[in-house]
């Protein structure tokens, strides 16, 4: 096993972990916090917040960072957008993330089921904020307009890391499609607050990155996340670069300067961690 | 009353983690929320805390040891 740099150290409470975990089997649900073994699950679960994954947990994608399961795919449950709406509330959520796998084998990639799982937050809970991040559905449009239309306030979607990488880190998937859904959803919905996000430590170049904040720029996206990679398994990308603490806060600085509503960059910061804090940023700033 | 703290499975697929710090020592007092060791995992250091309140009577493995999910690591002597 690799030696982790000083800076990459997170907290466990097992008994605070078992608690949610408690609550998430209960309901029948998935996070991609444990799914795709997120760094930050012990410090989330603690604050008793997660980050829910529908549509099952198997992807119908093979990217190389991921570790969320693949193979074959699990029928959708009807009643998870209940279920899901029911943890919200019994955990005390005022801002929910929902995301999914990716169902390329459906003809709607999962819009409906996002859209109703939208729906039944917030009728349970009609004060939440809601932050839904999807997949790009192929670019169709009319999917996108599923999930637009059920209004979440915020609409994530991931660029994940920089155009020349794309064959290596996300072959199926496509860096002119992925900044097309951030355009289309926000020219669609001017409203819905737009958000990507990156890792590095994947090989990619600080001057690649400014591009790619350019070209999120460029179609209107709000929040800007970036984290290091972190190799899931020895089946997983080698980690190319422990990006250090200094290089991340000039990322934020120069992210900001460039003009990104907000901007989280640290080694553990993840696109769904602290993510009510970008939207009470935006909110304060009005 | 003797409890034992073990190593945790911090990830779905973990099966073994190696422990890296110590950082308490026979004889310590341990309040529940103390981080007791450190142990690295595939992606990151976790800080592992102690569930109780107690004093830490025995540290059964060595900074550096790779331990099954689930093993015992330590033993606290808590209150009844």
């Amino acid at each position: 096993m690799e030696k982790k740099p000083q800076w990459l150290k997170v907290n466990y409470n097992s008994e605070a972990v078992e608690e949610v975990n408690n609550i998430l089997a209960k309901l029948k649900l998935n996070t991609v916090c444990k799914e795709a073994n997120c760094p930050n699950l012990g410090e989330c679960y603690k604050k008793r917040t997660a980050t829910f994954m529908i549509l099952g947990n198997v992807c119908t994608r093979h990217c190389g960072f991921c570790n969320v399961s693949k193979g074959c795919v699990q029928a959708v449950d009807p009643q998870e957008p209940q279920n899901l709406a029911e943890a919200a509330k019994e955990l005390g959520l005022k801002h929910v993330v929902i995301t999914s796998v990716t169902r390329d084998d459906l003809k709607d990639g999962g819009a409906k089921h996002f859209a109703d799982t939208i729906e039944a937050v917030r009728i349970l809970n009609p004060e939440i904020t809601i932050e839904v991040l999807i997949p790009d559905f192929k670019g169709v449009a009319e999917n996108l307009d599923i999930v637009i239309d059920a209004r979440p306030d915020v609409i994530n979607h991931n660029l994940e890391t920089v155009k020349s990488l794309y064959a290596e880190v996300r072959p199926e998937a496509d860096y002119e499609r992925s900044l097309f859904v951030l355009k289309y959803v926000k020219k669609k919905a001017p409203q819905i607050l737009t958000k990507t996000g990156i890792m590095v430590g994947l090989g990619e170049s600080a001057e690649e990155v400014y591009e790619l904040m350019d070209d999120c720029l460029a179609v209107g996206c709000d929040i800007f996340t970036i984290g290091q990679y972190l190799r899931p398994s020895s089946r997983h990308i080698e980690v190319k670069e422990y990006v250090t603490p200094e290089k991340f806060a000039e990322y934020k600085r120069i992210g900001e300067a460039k003009g990104f509503k907000y901007v989280a960059s640290g080694p553990l910061v993840r696109s769904s961690y602290k993510a009510e804090e970008a939207l009470n940023y935006n909110t304060l700033r009005g | 009353m003797k409890k034992f703290v073990k190593m945790p499975k911090l990830s779905a697929n973990m099966e073994t983690g190696v422990v890296v710090a110590w950082n308490k020592k026979p004889g310590d007092s341990v309040k529940k929320g103390d981080v007791i060791f450190e142990v690295e995992t595939d992606k990151v250091v976790s800080e592992v805390e102690s569930v109780e309140d107690g004093v830490l009577a025995e540290v059964l493995c060595e900074e550096g040891d790779e331990v099954k999910v689930d093993a015992t690591v330590a033993v606290l002597e808590c209150e009844e």
